[in-house]
């Protein structure tokens, strides 16, 4: 199966000691994979260098097998490419603006837009949020429309960095049941965790990060191991 | 005390009867300042952002010399911008001087530096999370930095606001380029100056008391924003 992200001799220098430094990874398309380790190991910072968010010191990011390359091409694949963040970030406004914003910017206008819209907040359960102000909501409330406002792009990559940190206990369920339908529609997810349970949960591979290098691999549940790496 | 009350309750009866001279005098302050800040918000708010979000070469010396102008006395804007507009000056035969032209550029240069430096505040005050979640929903950077502008317009608003203060308050640049003309660039700083000097203590406590109204007008509707 043909790698829909893939990095190769990656270094990428953060607060000039924190060196993270991956030789070869390769995310198939249409999985779960997890980015498990400690605080500081360096899962954040890669998930910030596959959004495209900022270019690596060093190696190259593919994507679909072609080298991102310039300022233009990752705005162009960012697209197709969405981060939610630990703690994120939501716009001053509603929750139905909010999850608007991609979507104007895709050109995604009028009953279209609102259908799209109706449909991820029904998914994560919000649909009586639409017009309540974003930053009135609670930590795991937050959580739940950034993960909307994620979906609803239909992104073919998603990114989430500590996802389930500020969920309640009753929305972790419907969360993780939404995450797993996830690589039916095409979607492939990396989740920078430290919630071990979490992989045995919602199966998927893991990939270990200790001191901004991978040292281990390995899958959970049905999902197929398939992932070619090499530590630094 | 009688003499301040009995001046106060006059200076009350030529705004309330709107008076043509107070109202004239208002008008032109109110029209220079406006277009003024207005001019130094289209300057101030796109090189505050610049210099709050870059990072490049000289951006420390750049907020140096921003802090500095903020401190600008009026007299000494008024003195230079003189010096370009008066007749042998290199700018003199535009015919500036002595006009609401050469107030309200005068009155840009003095609230430009404070309108941009309230921007860098605000900017790079701003919460880090706004641009990397505007580029990750697919906004291209130009857009993310309109997103950040959006979601801090309050310290925008509010840096617009102070230069407002600063030029509506202002007497050495009205006085210097302005000239103090009657009906034509008469502000209500400069009247209050003349007025009270020629005795007149009423007039010019008419206009302090629209001057401080504007002045209460503007803060209440910047906390009705931040209320919002």
């Amino acid at each position: 199966m043909k790698s829909i992200l893939s990095v190769r001799n990656l270094e990428h220098r953060r607060g000039g000691r924190f060196t993270l430094a991956v030789d070869r990874l390769d995310f198939l398309g249409e999985r779960v994979y997890y980015l498990v380790g400690a605080n500081g190991a360096g899962k954040s910072t890669l998930l910030s260098l596959l959004a495209l968010l900022q270019p690596p010191d060093r190696g190259q990011i593919l994507f679909d097998g072609t080298a991102v390359d310039g300022v233009a091409q990752r705005q162009k694949l960012r697209r197709q490419i969405t981060l939610v963040e630990q703690a994120p970030f939501l716009f001053d406004a509603t929750v139905y603006q909010n999850l608007a914003f991609g979507l104007r910017l895709r050109e995604v206008r009028g009953e279209l837009q609102r259908h799209r819209i109706e449909k991820a907040l029904q998914a994560l359960g919000l649909t009586e949020f639409a017009s309540r102000r974003a930053r009135a909501l609670s930590g795991g409330e937050s959580q739940r429309v950034a993960l909307a406002r994620a979906l609803v792009l239909r992104p073919r990559v998603l990114l989430l960095d500590e996802p389930t940190d500020g969920l309640d206990r009753e929305s972790k369920p419907l969360f993780e049941s939404c995450l797993a339908e996830l690589p039916g529609r095409g979607v492939t997810v990396i989740i920078a965790t430290h919630d071990a349970e979490q992989p045995r949960r919602l199966p998927g591979e893991v990939l270990g990060l200790e001191a901004g290098r991978l040292t281990k691999t390995g899958a959970t549940g049905p999902a197929t191991t398939n992932i070619a790496m090499e530590n630094a | 005390m009688g003499f301040l009350i009995d001046s106060f309750r006059h200076s009350l009866a030529l705004i309330l009867s709107l008076d043509a001279e107070v109202v004239r005098t208002v008008w032109t302050s109110l029209y220079t300042s406006t277009t003024a800040i207005l001019l130094a918000a289209v300057i101030g708010v796109p090189s505050g952002t610049l210099l709050g979000l870059g990072r490049f070469a000289g951006r420390r010396a750049a907020l140096t010399l921003l802090n500095t102008l903020m401190a600008l006395p009026t007299v000494v804007v008024g003195l230079v911008l003189f010096g370009f507009f008066s007749r042998q000056g290199p700018l003199g035969s535009w015919g500036l001087l002595f006009t609401p032209m050469a107030m309200i550029a005068g009155q840009t240069v003095l609230a430009a530096p404070i309108v941009a430096n309230y921007t860098v505040a605000a900017v790079a005050g701003a919460d880090p999370r706004i641009m990397n979640t505007a580029l990750t929903l697919g906004a291209t950077r130009s857009r993310a930095i309109w997103q950040l502008l959006l979601e801090t317009r309050f310290g925008i608003v509010a840096a617009i606001v102070a230069g407002f203060g600063r030029v509506i308050a202002e007497v050495g640049v009205a006085m210097m380029l302005g000239g103090n003309i009657r009906g034509y660039t008469r502000t209500m700083t400069t009247a209050i100056a003349l007025e009270t000097s020629k005795g007149e203590f009423s007039f010019g406590l008419a206009l302090g008391v629209v001057l401080l109204s504007v002045a209460l007008f503007v803060n209440l509707f910047l906390n009705l924003l931040q209320q919002r």
